[in-house]
């Protein structure tokens, strides 16, 4: 009977945190295409939603085992106490970034995740118990994520204004540097869906076939986009901020595909260490399932709110702006995967957003609001360790 | 069409150049009345401009409003494309045009003095010189929308620059008018009662400090385009 509650507590537990995910985490790819108005809100979220689910459903698989050991020595516990242990360490994310969501602020869920097994990890095997390098390295994303963001959005923009604005006939100059970009962002979004997915392994390419089948894609698509660009008529910036619509909607579009590839393992990986000592047996294809459709619903129902405050209450943007914002924070997140640095994509989105800014590139940048932001990122650890010793300690007096 | 969600509406913070713009169409209607006004004036005709007079004191009231909201929503902590105290010290001095034609309105509405025929003409074509500053001026403010989208840079930049120019060059102009009728009202000095003169003296020197301020807007627009 007890295992029967454990694992209704441990679903909704999952359900719950996926939810959380979609309300907060949709921002990160969707918060500068609303805001730049490249898609409607509505357009956003529904997009956003079956992307999430293909993420997570299609390749979502690999990254679930990395949360699980890498930041308590889970080998040290018994199973009763890390059962008890993830599910406090799931309902501690799961609150904390629900009160994150209606203050409309844009957090890390991983960090959320680890901190709430940094906390039970420490309550019950005591300091040594708990990793500390990955916590330095929770640390490090505070600078490393946002520093990063910004310095390549702020290039990304200097580019556009160099190459774009610059000129005599800026219209013109788009419809040329237009299809560069596309290549690239395409090569970008291509490669990343290579390298931090298992789709390669799913088609069988080896690294160098992948690389090969990537560059020849984006340059044939590069080439067709010169095509269509260049029979685009009208003239004025806004024809100039349209092309780069087209871009934005594509970099968007990739950010929540990986978000629910990535992201569904904060919810799925605990929830299925819960699922194997209390059960015996997980079907982690279902579980992908249930955490792509929490994220979904968390992405209808409250996905607006941070989306509110990324796309409009720090600044107003346009399609260049917005396009630099997130080619930026995607180059960011492939080059950071790739040299095994840990990256959020919330801290990186926010940290682009500053770094437009200081290419003059936004009329203004309301910088109140980034610090509460910022106060949020450093009160995640703290918050969901002491949540999750507490639901811990609460959780030991019921079972 | 793409379907959009009303609800973007509410959070789109508005930017505080679209304030200035909606500032600055205040001042060009302003003017646009001051101008009318003025010239019912000079040809004697008190009650029309008493009414239009009424109207600038609404408009300056109007454009108050915006320019303590602009302000209001500026704290130190948002990081602007422009130097912030430049973007502050266009506002004002854009405000201060609208001060002045409001500080005219009022003194000529106190006292309908008679406009000599002699100088009928000078003070008009001084009004349009003046009015004239203000509106290469309004070019000048507009174009800051296309200056932000093309950061400061390219053919925007140059075209922000032609029309400072051509202030200064209105400016001058109205000035060379203004000389000319102080000139002229001196020299009938003795035709004149003294407080007839001294109004006439100072209506030269109220039309003309609206394009002094009109000039300012533009030099600290240069300012903000400096690189």
């Amino acid at each position: 009977m007890l295992t029967v509650i454990l694992i209704a507590i441990a679903i909704f537990a999952a359900l719950y945190m996926a939810w959380n995910i979609g309300a907060n985490d949709v921002a990160n790819s969707m918060a500068t295409a609303v805001g730049a108005k490249a898609l409607s809100l509505r357009q956003a979220l529904i997009i956003a939603s079956i992307l999430n689910v293909c993420g997570a459903v299609l390749v979502g698989k690999h990254v679930t085992a990395t949360i699980q050991g890498s930041i308590v020595d889970t080998a040290l516990l018994t199973d009763h106490s890390l059962v008890l242990g993830f599910l406090s360490a799931l309902l501690a994310a799961g609150i904390f970034v629900t009160f994150a969501t209606w203050k409309e602020l844009p957090v890390s869920t991983t960090h959320g995740v680890i901190g709430g097994i940094i906390g039970f990890g420490l309550i019950e095997g005591g300091i040594d118990l708990v990793k500390w390098g990955s916590v330095g390295t929770v640390a490090a994303s505070w600078m490393l994520s946002p520093v990063a963001g910004a310095v390549i959005a702020f290039v990304t923009f200097k580019i556009i204004a160099y190459l774009v604005f610059g000129t005599k006939d800026p219209l013109n100059s788009a419809k040329k540097i237009g299809p560069v970009f596309i290549a690239l962002t395409l090569f970008i979004i291509l490669m990343s869906i290579f390298s931090k997915t298992n789709v390669g392994e799913m088609l069988g390419y080896t690294t160098s076939e992948y690389v090969l089948f990537t560059t020849v894609i984006s340059l044939i698509i590069g080439i067709i986009g010169f095509f269509i660009f260049k029979n685009i008529l009208g003239e004025g910036y806004d024809v100039v901020e349209s092309l780069f619509r087209r871009l934005q909607v594509m970099t968007s579009c990739y950010i929540a595909f990986s978000q629910g590839a990535n992201d569904v393992a904060n919810a799925i990986a605990p929830v299925s260490v819960v699922l194997l000592l209390t059960w015996g047996k997980i079907d982690t294809a279902y579980l992908l399932l249930l955490g792509g459709i929490g994220i979904s619903i968390g992405i209808t129902t409250w996905g607006y709110k941070v989306i509110r405050t990324v796309g409009g209450k720090i600044t107003v943007l346009t399609n260049t702006r917005g396009f630099s914002i997130d080619f930026g924070a995607a180059t960011v997140v492939l080059i950071a995967s790739k040299l095994g640095l840990p990256i959020s994509t919330s801290h990186t989105v926010v940290g682009a957003v500053i770094g437009v800014g200081l290419a003059r590139g936004l009329e203004a940048v309301d910088l109140s609001v980034v610090k509460r932001i910022v106060y949020s990122w450093a009160l995640t650890l703290p918050v969901t360790i002491l949540l999750a010793i507490v639901i811990y300690k609460a959780l030991q007096i019921i079972f | 069409m793409p379907i959009r969600a009303p609800v973007k509406d509410t959070y789109r913070k508005k930017s505080p150049f679209t304030g200035l713009l909606e500032h600055m169409n205040k001042v060009k209607e302003g003017i646009i009345l001051l101008r009318e006004g003025v010239l019912h004036y000079i040809d004697g005709d008190y009650e029309g401009f008493h009414k239009l007079a009424e109207k600038l004191d609404i408009i300056e009231h109007e454009a108050d409003l915006i320019k303590g909201n602009i302000r209001a929503h500026l704290p130190s902590s948002v990081l602007m494309s422009v130097d912030k105290r430049y973007f502050l010290w266009v506002l004002r001095e854009e405000d201060a045009i609208l001060d002045h034609a409001e500080n005219l309105a009022h003194m000529l509405d106190m006292r309908p003095t008679k406009i000599p025929i002699r100088l009928k003409e000078d003070f008009k074509a001084h009004m349009g010189l003046v009015a004239e500053t203000v509106e290469e001026m309004e070019k000048a403010v507009e174009n800051i929308k296309h200056l932000i989208e093309t950061v400061f840079s390219g053919k925007e930049r140059n075209e922000t620059k032609a029309y400072i120019k051509n202030v200064h060059q209105k400016e001058w102009e109205a000035d060379q008018k203004g000389y000319e009728i102080t000139e002229k009202i001196y020299k009938m000095e003795n035709n004149l009662s003294p407080m007839d003169e001294y109004h006439l003296l100072k209506m030269v020197d109220w039309i003309d400090d609206i394009a002094d301020h009109a000039e300012n807007v533009a030099d600290w627009l240069r300012a903000i385009i400096a690189r």
